[in-house]
């Protein structure tokens, strides 16, 4: 069990004269069970990789494995149902998905399409609906009179519902206020710790990278730069020098070194303790 | 998607893609007109090495000008149909119990279909070297004249502009909402009647709600730049027209008046 990127090239309308390589020769293993943040700038192919993981695209060349599929270039839309079961991905601006009359309808839409009958599928959407902290008072309300940070909330559950193995995100705390984003990072946290799902998310937000995911992947023109641990990826500035805004921890114990401290860590806490001695001592 | 041609621009630089909008239009009209006189074989082939002409200019892969025919199959087919069905003329070719093919069916629905053709590649000639925008410029420079009968020229090409820049936009929401649904196990292509109702459902009301939002937020946002219909505006782009315009126009006009001349002598 394992998603990997064989030597992965994705092409846009191929044979028209504004033919588009978004994805070039990728090769890439997720870690399952992990949180990976998957970064770059825009148009470097994120959303496009994302795609693959559940089937949305099938590669021009070369071949993804998920889970227990394989995709391959030429590959047809066949048995690939029972992936997208497996890999729940949530787009960006989630919100505007939302369809159904009532709330718990819409999430339980997933789980009806994947074959499951009414009673269990309102069972499982009540689940993913106290999962992402909506209650009982919000079932029957019309998703469309909510505000964005619920739908989108809704939205996630719609896919939580269908109780996948793998989450990928995209974007999803574009757009969200402070506590919006607490909440889903916190929802992210759980679902990783307390039901063992592997997380991947798209972002542009370098501080969640740093402090709430495992590894990164850091994309650029459609090429892998990077893959690894985020904490390593930081800290040793690997990438500094490509418009890339480092976390305000690294960047302050940066500065701090910098300034001719000798620290030999990157925990905020630790570097102002081992500092404020270097001061006293002066 | 990304298969629908016709009609769509190709962004390349060359000559016919510099020339003015007007002129392309009117061009276009008149080589439209030329098409439809009675020449037979002869006009075609003429006009027909024009419009290729034309198309090696603009440097339009082959492949683009032949993806623009597909959607036309369909009526080429129907068109075959009829004609062998109704028209008895020429030497019987094939007969099979109540089926009689005549020569004249199959040479008339060539005519036809060279025909269209060309009226094809003549459209693509235009819409492929022109951007929307310029093309709808061109269309209120050229409807101008007529706000002397009361006819709204900017409001009609305000309403194409903003008609054709919301296709590529409601294509790509269209994708994207698809994409969320199949997310969520809708299947598009197969399954009872029943699901397919539910998997269209499940694409339009979100895409109603987004278009409807989308055109709220243009209307305030035209509002906020002191957008008022009807009221004089100056233009950032003012079309003039260059010598390569002239050329063109001369080549369509004395296209049309050879064929024209041409229909009458036979």
């Amino acid at each position: 069990m394992a998603i990997k990127f064989k030597e992965v090239s994705y092409i846009y309308a191929a044979d028209m004269p504004y033919a588009f390589k978004a994805l070039d020769h990728i090769d890439l293993e997720f870690a399952m069970h992990k949180k990976t943040a998957i970064i770059g700038e825009t148009g470097s192919g994120k959303s496009t990789l994302v795609q693959h993981l559940n089937a949305l695209l099938i590669p021009s060349f070369g071949e993804v494995e998920v889970l227990d599929h394989e995709l391959k270039a030429g590959l047809k839309n066949k048995g690939l149902k029972a992936l997208r079961a497996k890999v729940g991905l949530v787009f960006q601006f989630s919100e505007y998905q939302l369809f159904e009359e009532s709330i718990i309808k819409d999430v339980a839409f997933g789980p009806k399409n994947f074959g499951d009958d009414e009673a269990t599928a309102l069972n499982k959407a009540q689940k993913a609906l106290t999962l992402v902290g909506l209650d009982a008072t919000y079932y029957e309300r019309s998703p469309l009179e909510l505000s964005g940070g619920q739908k989108r909330r809704v939205a996630i559950a719609g896919i939580l519902a269908m109780d996948p193995e793998v989450i990928v995100l995209d974007e999803p705390t574009a757009g969200l206020d402070p506590k919006g984003t607490r909440a889903m990072l916190s929802l992210f946290e759980r679902l990783n710790r307390d039901f063992d799902k592997t997380i991947i998310i798209v972002t542009h937000d370098n501080e969640i990278v740093y402090h709430h995911c495992d590894n990164v992947v850091y994309l650029s023109k459609g090429k892998v730069k990077y893959s690894g641990a985020a904490k390593t990826f930081f800290e040793e500035g690997i990438y500094e020098g490509e418009d890339l805004l480092l976390p305000k921890d690294v960047q302050f114990i940066n500065a701090l070194k910098k300034q001719g401290f000798k620290l030999d860590t990157f925990d905020l806490d630790q570097a102002i303790k081992e500092t404020a001695k270097v001061l006293k001592n002066e | 998607m990304n298969r629908l041609v016709f009609g769509r621009y190709l962004p390349l630089d060359t000559p016919i893609h510099r020339l003015d909008p007007r002129a392309k239009i009117i061009a276009m009209l008149i080589m439209l007109v030329a098409i439809f006189l009675p020449t037979g074989y002869g006009g075609y082939i003429v006009l027909g090495l024009f419009i290729l002409g034309t198309l090696l200019l603009a440097k339009m892969p082959f492949k683009f000008v032949i993806s623009a025919f597909k959607p036309m199959t369909f009526m080429i087919i129907f068109l075959l149909i009829i004609n062998i069905f109704s028209i008895k003329e020429g030497r019987l070719l094939l007969a099979y119990g109540f089926l009689e093919i005549y020569s004249g069916a199959l040479l008339q629905t060539f005519y036809i279909v060279v025909r269209l053709f060309l009226m094809i590649m003549v459209t693509t000639c235009l819409t492929a070297t022109t951007k929307p925008l310029d093309l709808t410029l061109g269309i209120e420079y050229l409807l101008k004249p007529l706000k002397r009968f009361k006819v709204p020229a900017h409001e009609i090409a305000m309403m194409i502009s903003i008609a054709l820049r919301f296709i590529p936009l409601i294509i790509e929401e269209t994708m994207r909402i698809m994409n969320a649904q199949k997310s969520r196990g809708v299947d598009y292509e197969e399954g009872k009647l029943k699901d397919k109702i539910m998997a269209i459902l499940s694409l339009i009301v979100p895409l109603f709600a987004v278009a409807f939002q989308r055109a709220d937020d243009l209307a305030n946002a035209m509002e906020a730049r002191g957008y008022i219909p009807g009221h004089e505006r100056t233009r950032y782009k003012v079309l003039k027209y260059h010598s390569g315009d002239y050329i063109l126009l001369t080549i369509a006009s004395l296209l049309l008046g050879s064929m024209i001349v041409w229909s009458i002598v036979l």
